[in-house]
């Protein structure tokens, strides 16, 4: 099957292993996202890939030809490969023109330079061809990036962090232009990000990596944020409020009432999530008049506000707890404040007290 | 289409034959995708959910027969694939009407067949090759 496949990775720098058996599939037209903290393994994950790092055990295959394994390691400029990397890596005495025909030394000049333009074209950037890399801005310097690793026809193409050193506003377009183009070349593609919302955002499927390179998780982006398998993984896509108690008849005892569960047996010891776009606050007067609560501060970030409430009565009264609500909040506007759980944002894992 | 080349075999026949039958499965349910025969779809996808449940079976059998010293870890691992297969049931009842449950229902088919399965499966390799030639 034509993609990327790589079967029982182990990985180890002097004693510490980094990779612990890791298998993955990268299917040709499919976008996989490597996504973890600094450290996971994720990078090494991917050098190995291309054939920066050398192989320790397991094999590496691209379109059904075993690029490496225990004493046969294909050189990366043999391996049909494109990268994207944070920095751009482009050389800063070439042209662009220049850059971008850098890797297709294959070829004679003029079907280069052809090929080159091509690509130049399709990210847009065909009218700098002429300019030298420190006259473009740092998005403009990643679609050279992206032309550059697309030129060679890869069979595969690697970006490790490749939007991190641009800012908010270049960041979200280039990431969108990117996933528009890898599509519509059909190119596997394997990524690697600790940024939640960019795996969200670019994967078909993300690995969530955990320490010593283990494979928390794989899913579609929808199964990671509503399905995540344990807490590590719920966390990871920001700060959650979470509340400890004993399931009873099959639901959690809580201040905004109970929380049913089917993850967990009666009698058992458990941790509540809940995320705070989870919390819906409201003025109390529905069916349900919810849980009052005190506002204790409210951010406005943009799109969305970070709201800070406490309980106003009750065993808990006090306790803090965070909420995310969608444009700005007015406070003034609702009056008494009332908060209920939305259960598709809760989560249930056993939890231990130590 | 999806295809068991060399680099996604086990190397245990038992197993190789269940993913080929899984494979051939998916591949029914593709070419129904591809010539818009979304009823017909509708009705496969049920049977390879049955046919992976099945195989699950059968290799846990096998595992714990040959005293697989993770077994009880890719028992739970098997479970955690419910919702994935109830996911494809649901995808397969609306592909009728949405060519994005459609193209889901594509994707999440080979992904969960090849990294799900497969490379899940890649874990006791070794050890039941091992296992299985020092039985035979």
């Amino acid at each position: 099957m034509d993609g990327l496949h790589m079967v029982g990775i182990e990985h180890a720098y002097g004693n510490t292993n980094v990779l612990n058996n890791v298998s993955l599939t990268v299917p040709a037209g499919e976008l996989v996202c490597l996504l973890g903290p600094s450290g996971c393994g994720k990078t090494t994950l991917l050098r190995i890939a291309g054939g920066m790092e050398k192989l320790q055990a397991g094999t590496v295959t691209i379109d059904e030809e075993i690029v490496a394994e225990p004493g046969h390691q294909l050189p990366p400029e043999d391996r049909k490969i494109g990268y994207m990397f944070q920095d751009y890596a482009l050389f800063p005495h070439l042209t662009i023109i220049d850059n971008v025909t850098f890797g297709l030394f294959r070829m004679d000049k003029a079907e280069a330079v052809k090929r080159a333009m091509e690509m130049l074209d399709l990210v847009g950037m065909a009218q700098h061809a002429a300019k030298h890399p420190h006259m473009l801005s740092g998005g403009q310097q990643q679609r050279i990036a992206l032309a550059r690793a697309l030129a060679p026809k890869p069979r595969l193409v690697l970006l490790d962090e490749p939007f991190s050193g641009l800012d908010t506003n270049m960041r979200a377009k280039i990431r969108e232009e990117t996933l528009m183009i890898l599509k519509h070349t059909n190119v596997a593609t394997m990524m690697v990000t600790h940024d939640p919302e960019e795996a969200m955002f670019m994967a078909d499927r993300i690995k969530v990596m955990g320490d010593n390179g283990k494979v928390l998780q794989s899913g579609r982006p929808a199964d990671i944020y509503y399905k995540p398998v344990d807490e590590y993984v719920a966390r990871l896509f920001g700060p959650m409020n979470h509340i400890d108690g004993i399931v009873h008849n099959g639901a959690i005892g809580s201040s905004f009432g109970d929380i049913k569960t089917d993850d967990a047996e009666n009698g058992q010891a458990v941790r509540l999530l809940i995320r705070p776009e989870g919390v819906v606050l409201h003025d109390g007067k529905g069916t349900d008049g919810g849980t009052p609560v005190d506002v204790v501060s409210a951010h406005l970030l943009g799109d969305s506000s970070i709201v800070r409430c406490s309980l106003r009565e009750g065993a808990n009264k006090g306790a803090e707890f965070q909420v995310r609500i969608a444009g700005a909040f007015d406070a003034a506007a609702m009056g008494q404040v009332h908060a209920h759980v939305d259960p598709r944002h809760t989560f249930v894992y056993p939890h231990d007290k130590q | 289409m999806v295809e068991i080349t060399r680099s996604f075999e086990i190397e245990v026949d038992i197993i190789d034959d269940d993913h080929r039958r899984l494979v051939d499965s998916i591949n029914e349910i593709i070419q129904a995708l591809n010539n818009e025969q979304f009823e017909l779809c509708a009705q496969l996808v049920p049977d390879f959910v049955d046919l992976s449940k099945q195989h699950f079976r059968r290799e846990e059998s096998l595992l714990a027969k040959y005293d697989y010293p993770q077994t009880d870890n890719h028992i739970k691992h098997h479970a955690s694939l419910d919702d994935k297969m109830e996911t494809m049931l649901a995808l397969a009842t609306k592909v009728a009407d949405s060519p994005p449950a459609a193209e889901a229902l594509r994707k999440e088919l080979i992904f969960f067949m090849m990294d799900d399965i497969i490379n899940e499966d890649m874990d006791f390799k070794s050890f039941m090759v091992n296992a299985t030639a020092g039985k035979a």
